[in-house]
């Protein structure tokens, strides 16, 4: 009888173990070698001293169109730093740096960053790519935006003609954006054709594919999930389209708990020639064209 | 149509190669959800067992408590570990923010309430004469608290299935508290959300069937050691 | 000559309600006390008192003259055995049931050899391997009345418990009962409202009226008794 409850304590027990040990050295060389072939031989070129954890708030954007999956590796075997990306929308990424919950910050809403600068959360914000948002939608296009001259016009027709708009409504930096331009149409967005979502990009536009509706994206993310989608480009190229990425470093004369050598350590890795060089190639094997445009070093007008 | 087949054949091929990054996640979250049953365990029988015998003001508060707890919405737990955990909280000193810890903190809030209420129902199911029987019997208070958990071991599985069940599940929680950061915090309610936010509903598809057949094999091997005794 | 067991000037309270007020009960050693009463009387709630499984609001149980408090309860209650209207068996085995006393006493080694041999003398040592909770309602009486003699108590407090054991079958388990008591010599306290077990197995009884001892004596004189008698055989019937 005893045995019973002994079995199931001790499966229980061996099963919070037995998930234990292979933990223990996630990156220890593989039995074939060949990964860990690639990968561990580098040695750090500066292994940092204290903190090793990098807290990264960015946008569900970089992550789910696969940039990260890049760069932070790439950044880990250079410094040493363990990065731990924590992709939520623009709003929350900012919230996270305004808190002191983050150490560095990737996002792309200028303006609500340039509060967050002043506000001294944030310093050392540096540009460091851009692509652009587009307006996507169904194939037949039935508020014909297609043609627009500007993106005010689309918007302003697709209120008229009450076609469904899917919002990603998580004040995000696409969400941001997305208000910035109904507002410049003069339009109050409302009523059953204009649906918020709540949700990150790839499921807004899972949404607005399965629903028939417009929607404004990154074209990142757009290009990645686009083999699911049936939607279309609308409207691209406009000017108030483009889509701005800074990182920052959250003050840690602010916050005392921050990681600041780390944070410096990506801020520098994100505009060091060689990282843009990474952004610039990464999609075109997949998707035949860029999907971010490196900036560092111009001059930032944003 | 096509989908699930391509999930469950991509599920396959994952499942056959032994994916490092797949066994990674799959291996955190066994640890993790194992290691916040335990601990709910280790919390959750003993209050269960004190609450149904204990009489005392308030008793009826703290039960209350304990029944709305099984239900727990395992996002508003992961707001409160959070709040709890971050570097302005009051523990943030520990830095446990997105570490496994932390999903295993988060966890095992959500499953203490769900093993002691089970616990409770179970304890209360037995005679209330039993437990005079059981001093009758001459047990001391070590003695009486062993037998009652004897008694009570069926019970205490169910607990234990639930417990495990709910926390293996568990996506609002894991999320907020672990970040699903790649080969530290992602386990596989997480690594799903993520698959479908990218659109790779064919990989989502295979951690999800890697997550069910995961859970299945649990309570099955559960069942099996509750059912054995239960011939007749 | 000394009582085994003894309750002086009990009073038991329950939310404010006073429940039984004994000023003196004595049990003798070697005799069989059978506390008789109609329901609600307190008869299960003195022999709870008696039995050390609860301490009265006020007064005390003495055990062989000396007091019975918190701290030596237990070590008390190990002298004693009580079997309940219902079997009260552990989910575990029949053989395991039977041996669980000795066990909690730490008298692991004689346990299980005492327990076969008390399975046996009440007809049940073929069921010893069985599961307990499979076992019929009169099976598993006699099981745990053999548990609680394995035990060898120096006094045997049992409440009603042939009263869940069906008609056909109780009259034989009373005469085990008795021939197994009579020939160990145990002294028992015999909670019950069947006269008939009274008169079968008693020597000594009290009546039990609205929580107080109404009369003393031995059994005829308490049938015979105008107002008590009446009071038996009412519940008898």
């Amino acid at each position: 009888m005893k045995k019973c409850l002994v079995i199931a304590l001790c499966a229980l027990v061996a099963f919070a173990l037995f998930g234990c040990a292979p933990k223990a050295q996630p990156q220890s060389k593989s039995p074939t070698g060949q990964e860990s072939s690639s990968k561990e031989p580098v040695p750090p070129v500066s292994a940092p001293a204290g903190n090793k954890d990098v807290i990264l708030a960015t946008t569900t954007s970089t992550q789910d169109s696969g940039l990260l999956d890049v760069l932070i590796p790439l950044f880990e075997q250079k410094t040493g730093y363990r990065v731990k990306t924590v992709a939520v929308g623009t709003g929350q990424a900012l919230a996270m740096g305004e808190r002191g919950e983050a150490d560095v910050l990737l996002v792309h809403a200028p303006e609500a960053e340039k509060k967050v600068v002043e506000s001294g959360a944030a310093i050392n914000r540096r540009l460091v790519m851009h692509n652009d948002f587009i307006i996507v939608g169904p194939k037949e296009d039935p508020a014909k935006i297609k043609g627009s001259r500007s993106t005010v016009e689309a918007f302003q027709k697709i209120a008229q003609a009450r076609a469904l708009f899917v919002s990603r409504g998580d004040d995000s930096g696409t969400n941001k954006k997305e208000l910035e331009l109904w507002k410049a149409a003069q339009i109050e967005p409302k009523g059953s054709w204009y649906q918020e979502s709540g949700t990150g990009m790839g499921q807004t536009l899972n949404i607005a594919s399965e629903k028939g509706g417009y929607t404004l994206t990154d074209r990142a993310t757009y290009l990645a999930l686009k083999k699911n989608l049936s939607l279309v480009i609308l409207l691209e190229g406009d000017k108030s389209l483009l889509n701005v990425y800074h990182v920052m470093q959250v003050n840690p004369e602010k916050f005392p708990r921050v990681n600041a050598a780390g944070g410096k350590a990506f801020v520098d890795f994100m505009v060091d020639p060689e990282t843009q060089k990474v952004i610039e190639s990464f999609g075109k094997d997949k998707f035949g064209e860029p999907l971010f445009f490196p900036d560092a070093g111009k001059p930032d007008i944003y | 149509m096509d989908l699930v087949v391509q999930g469950l054949v991509k599920a396959f091929r994952l499942l056959l190669s032994g994916d490092p990054e797949v066994l990674e996640i799959t291996l955190l979250t066994l640890r993790v959800s194992g290691l916040a049953t335990l601990i709910s365990l280790c919390l959750g029988v003993p209050l269960g067992l004190y609450l149904a015998v204990a009489r005392f003001r308030g008793r009826e508060l703290v039960v209350g408590a304990v029944n709305t707890g099984m239900g727990l919405p395992p996002t508003v737990v992961g707001l409160w570990v959070s709040i709890l955990l971050w570097r302005s909280g009051p523990l943030g000193m520990l830095g446990l923010m997105y570490t496994p810890t932390a999903i295993v903190i988060a966890q095992a809030v959500i499953a203490v309430p769900v093993v002691t209420g089970l616990t409770m129902a179970a304890v209360q199911q037995l005679s209330p004469k039993l437990r005079l029987q059981v001093l009758a019997l001459g047990a001391s208070p070590l003695q009486f608290w062993w037998i009652i958990i004897r008694e009570v071991r069926f019970g205490i599985l169910a607990a234990v299935m639930a417990g495990l069940g709910s926390v293996i599940s568990e996506v609002g929680a894991s999320m907020a508290v672990g970040g699903n950061v790649r080969g530290y915090t992602r386990v596989l309610t997480t690594a799903i959300v993520l698959e479908v936010s990218k659109g790779n509903f064919d990989i989502a598809l295979a951690l999800g069937f890697v997550l069910m057949v995961l859970t299945y094999s649990i309570t099955y091997i559960l069942t099996i050691v509750q059912q054995r005794r239960r011939r007749w | 000559m000394t009582a085994v067991l003894e309750a002086r000037d009990i009073v038991i309270r329950k939310g404010g309600r006073r429940i039984l007020s004994i000023a003196h009960l004595a049990v003798e050693p070697g005799e069989v006390l059978a506390i008789i009463g109609p329901n609600g009387a307190g008869k299960s709630t003195l022999l709870t008192v008696l039995a050390c499984l609860d301490l009265p609001t006020s007064g005390a149980v003495f055990f062989h003259g000396r007091r019975v408090t918190r701290a030596n309860a237990l070590s008390v209650r190990r002298r004693l055995a009580v079997v309940f209207q219902e079997p009260l068996l552990l989910d575990t085995t029949v053989l395991e049931n039977a041996a669980i006393g000795l066990k909690l006493r730490g008298r692991r080694r004689e346990a299980e050899a005492k327990a076969r041999a008390w399975l046996a003398r009440f007809g049940v040592g073929h069921l010893a391997a069985q599961q307990a909770l499979t076992l019929s309602g009169g099976e598993a009486q006699r099981v745990s009345l053999a548990r609680a003699f394995a035990l060898e108590p120096e006094v045997l407090l049992l409440d009603e418990p042939f009263a869940s054991v069906d008609v056909i079958a109780r009259a034989g388990l009373i005469q085990e009962f008795k021939s197994v008591l009579s020939s160990t010599g145990t002294t028992a306290v015999l909670v019950t409202h069947d006269f008939r077990e009274v008169s079968a197995l008693a020597t000594r009884v009290a009546v039990l009226f609205d929580g107080a001892v109404q009369a003393e004596g031995p059994p005829e004189a308490i049938a015979a008794h105008p107002r008590w008698g009446a009071l038996a055989n009412l519940a008898g019937a």
